[in-house]
């Protein structure tokens, strides 16, 4: 029987770790993925599109902004001192993420899409999780979820299966992008804590539901996987593609010139 | 110059349920489920929503603004309103009576 931790200061030091590590995470993909988001805003094929996009950037951002705020009271540094202070090898955000893809349509959506699956899943999992303040705020963020992955739903066959380019340029994003999606699950040492105490699945787990789930949806779509595609590790350990750097540069630039400013 | 857009689709959402939909706005797509997909972020992400329609504007039979005159009423049609009959007085009277009576 999993013991309920009713608030963070249940936990014991080793799974606190573990936690930290965890929201990392989520925080790090989510504030990631939600900026790539926002380099859409004014520049989406479609008006309506452009709308939409750019509101689930926002939606992103908000989720990782609870996360980081969670961090903070677990004794971590205050949510813009986190996100504008930290230097490349401190962030622990997937490759998926990271990789550019400005002016690319087919990619920004197959990578938006495969976020979403992986993040509905990891709230779902939160959510039944033994940590309640955690799990709280999992069931809260999924209500948002739901409309990006009707939002993913929605494209993934209608280009997958729209004209020959619209499926030539889905099927290139399928075929770069899912490597790095399957390097999401990279396993951490906090696995089998989070594990144990009940509050997380195990990554090799939650990458068993993400493959059911988008094999699924991309065989809908008429898009292939290759299923010999090895995951591309490392940004869970501080190990980045170069894109990343940019981001930040870019992102971190006017907080850099003076910290201490007031806003 | 021909419309390269998509078709429209009227949006209407409903803000409790119960209550009627209203029309707000429209949205360009090439299909329903994409119209609705779309209207929810164009229309819901600001106010109150639970419930959200859309339908093709093709699918709309309007009047046409030439005949606004046939709206206009060319004789007295108070008696179709509440006002135009005497009852609110009198039931004013009859409660202030009462009133009178009471004290």
């Amino acid at each position: 029987m999993i013991a309920t931790m009713e608030t963070l200061n249940d936990l014991d030091a080793p799974t606190k770790s573990a936690v930290i590590d965890l929201l990392y995470r989520l925080a790090d993909d989510a504030i990631i993925i939600g900026h790539r988001g926002s380099e859409w805003t004014g520049f989406a094929p479609i008006l309506e599109e452009d709308i939409a996009f750019s509101s689930m950037a926002q939606d992103d951002m908000g989720h990782a902004l609870t996360f980081y705020q969670m961090l903070h009271e677990l004794g971590e540094p205050d949510p813009d001192t986190n996100v504008f202070g930290r230097k490349l090898e401190q962030w622990k955000c997937a490759s998926l993420v990271s990789l550019c893809s400005k002016r690319d349509w087919a990619k920004s959506l197959v990578r938006k899409y495969f976020y979403d699956v992986a993040e509905s899943l990891r709230l779902e999992s939160l959510a039944q999780g033994s940590l309640v303040p955690l799990a709280q705020l999992a069931r809260k963020l999924s209500s948002e979820k739901k409309y990006h992955l009707m939002h993913g739903h929605m494209w993934m066959p209608r280009l997958g299966q729209g004209t020959d380019e619209s499926h030539q340029l889905m099927q290139d994003a399928v075929d770069t992008l899912y490597p790095h999606a399957l390097g999401m699950f990279e396993s951490t040492g906090a696995d089998d804590l989070l594990d144990q105490a009940g509050i997380f699945l195990r990554e090799d787990e939650l990458r068993k539901r993400w493959v059911a789930a988008v094999d699924k949806v991309l065989g809908e779509s008429s898009l292939k996987i290759n299923a010999k595609a090895s995951p591309v590790y490392g940004g869970r350990s501080g190990k980045h593609p170069d894109d990343l750097a940019t981001l930040l540069d870019g992102m971190q630039l006017v907080y850099k010139l003076d910290p201490s400013a007031k806003w | 110059m021909n419309d390269t857009q998509w078709p429209v689709y009227e949006v209407f959402h409903q803000q409790a349920r119960g209550e009627a939909h209203i029309h707000v706005g429209s949205v360009h797509a090439p299909d329903a489920q994409m119209a609705l997909v779309m209207a929810k972020e164009q229309y819901c992400r600001r106010q109150a929503c639970v419930n959200l329609w859309v339908a093709p504007a093709s699918a709309i039979l309007a009047t046409d603004y030439q005949d606004g005159d046939m709206f206009e009423h060319a004789t007295d049609k108070s008696y179709r309103e509440s006002w135009g009959y005497k009852t609110p007085k009198t039931i004013k009277k009859s409660k202030a009576s009462d009133k009178e009576s009471a004290k």
